[in-house]
């Protein structure tokens, strides 16, 4: 049992929609045209690539080959995550990347091993697809961890440096900005946990769905997912603000103005 | 107590402090004058740690600025900043904070109100946020703490410069009587004209 195959062609009708959107771009004086097209081509192009490496990928299933993979992927989020929030790749790249991988590892095998229960823990039909939505979601839940406490700090450095003086502890003066930005970064997969099922199907299930499973397992397995996920994002902001102190403060702790990527 | 010696500070290549040498013995109480832009500010910054200097040396208790020292000189300093930058909360719970993490043990309120009462603030001050308080009461909840916290070394950056003239007066007296060590950075004459202070003079 599977889904049905796609053609190429059924893929390019989808474009038929696209007439009515430029249409009333065009009447609205929406240029937004080139984006549109831009994204399209952008998504078209990468999930293309990722069709043909994971097919590459369950074809050979090695642990070695699912591992680098998974690293790279690792690493291509860190870049992302310091860039997305104005840091320097370059200095804060170290921390960023451990800070993703402990807490990665450490649940993906869990889900492997104690969730599902395959006796292969690098099987590539769970590792790759589990690994990745893990990743995108501590992409996002880090950027808004780290980019609203460096900029909360950069924005009222007089008030930390008091705090400083007057409570003599680096952690009890970041203790404000440690609390709002790792509530900032989680709050969201909070309030999306509280409303699954409500509104939307998530993407995972309705994948499942359609590739035969029945609805209460791929309910299951939505339930172990959004742990997952919530668990990843959760000590992954957590380690990502912790390990990047000492890269952000000074011997004297004191903010680090070089580690932003640009004067803003 | 603090030693500074051929001190050379830059900043976005301004010129701050060139050959700086300044030295305050215990209980001492040294109000430095000059006009704005000289760097007093910068000197408390420099003494806490917030900027480093570019050349010379200088010393709290013999101990120089870094990373294995600069807890324990936090922890003698008190800096009343011109702007009391404070974290926005209420202010009682902010001296409740301040005071424990200090002191490891909680706030009396006796103590509390006594002081309130010294520098004249109602207690019903303490339920409203810092953001709400004028630049007077700023500046005298900033000299509650001072007091609160009872540390050995004051640097005081305009202590009464938003206060009226009896304020003033009283204050200064007040402090000046204090066993402490004092820098102290004003324009105000009750400063210059108390004897207890020595002058020093920044051109």
């Amino acid at each position: 049992m599977g889904a049905q195959d796609l053609g190429v062609l059924s893929l390019v009708s989808l474009l038929v929609f696209l007439i009515p959107v430029f249409y009333i771009n065009r009447r609205v004086g929406l240029f937004i045209d080139k984006t549109i097209i831009f994204s399209i081509v952008r998504m078209c192009i990468q999930l293309s690539f990722v069709g043909v490496y994971l097919e590459f990928l369950f074809k050979f299933n090695s642990p070695v080959l699912n591992t680098v993979y998974l690293l790279i992927m690792i690493a291509i989020a860190c870049q992302s995550i310091l860039k997305s929030s104005n840091l320097k790749v370059r200095k804060l790249f170290v921390p960023m990347f451990f800070s993703l991988l402990i807490p990665f590892v450490l649940i993906l095998f869990f889900f492997n091993a104690v969730v599902v229960r395959i006796d292969n823990l690098f099987e590539a039909k769970y590792m790759v697809p589990v690994g990745g939505m893990l990743l995108g979601n501590c992409l996002r839940s880090s950027i808004v961890g780290l980019n609203s406490f460096y900029s909360g700090i950069k924005k009222e450095e007089k008030v930390y440096l008091y705090s400083l003086s007057l409570l003599c502890s680096r952690i009890q003066a970041l203790k404000p900005y440690l609390k709002s930005s790792f509530l900032a970064a989680i709050t969201p997969t909070l309030a999306s946990m509280a409303t699954i099922g409500l509104v939307s199907l998530p993407g995972m299930m309705t994948g499942q769905i359609l590739g035969g499973s029945i609805p209460m397992v791929a309910i299951k397995y939505q339930i172990a997912i959004m742990f997952s996920i919530f668990y990843t994002e959760y000590f992954s902001t957590l380690l990502a603000i912790l390990f990047s102190l000492k890269v952000g403060f000074n011997d004297l702790d004191v903010l680090n103005q070089d580690i932003f990527a640009s004067k803003n | 107590m603090i030693q500074m010696s051929s001190v050379d500070l830059n900043r976005k290549g301004k010129k701050i402090f060139s050959d700086l040498n300044l030295t305050v013995m215990k209980n001492e109480k040294v109000l430095i004058q000059g006009k704005s832009g000289i760097g007093k500010t910068t000197l408390f910054k420099v003494l806490l740690g917030f900027e480093t200097i570019d050349k010379g040396s200088v010393t709290i208790n013999g101990n120089r600025i870094d990373k294995d020292h600069i807890q324990d000189i936090r922890e003698q300093l008190f800096y009343l900043s011109q702007d009391i930058d404070l974290k926005n909360d209420t202010v009682g719970a902010l001296l409740e904070e301040i005071f424990i993490q200090n002191h490891k043990k909680p706030l009396e309120s006796t103590r509390l109100n006594q002081l309130m009462g010294v520098f004249e603030l109602n207690v019903t001050l303490l339920e409203q946020q810092v953001k709400e308080l004028s630049g007077g009461e700023r500046q005298r909840i900033g000299l509650v703490i001072c007091f609160l916290l009872d540390r050995p070394v004051w640097l005081l950056d305009e202590p009464t410069a938003s206060l009226d003239d009896i304020m003033k007066k009283k204050i200064a007296d007040l402090i000046l009587g204090q066993e402490k060590t004092m820098i102290i950075v004003s324009h105000d004459d009750v400063w210059k004209n108390n004897p207890a202070v020595k002058i020093e003079r920044w051109i």
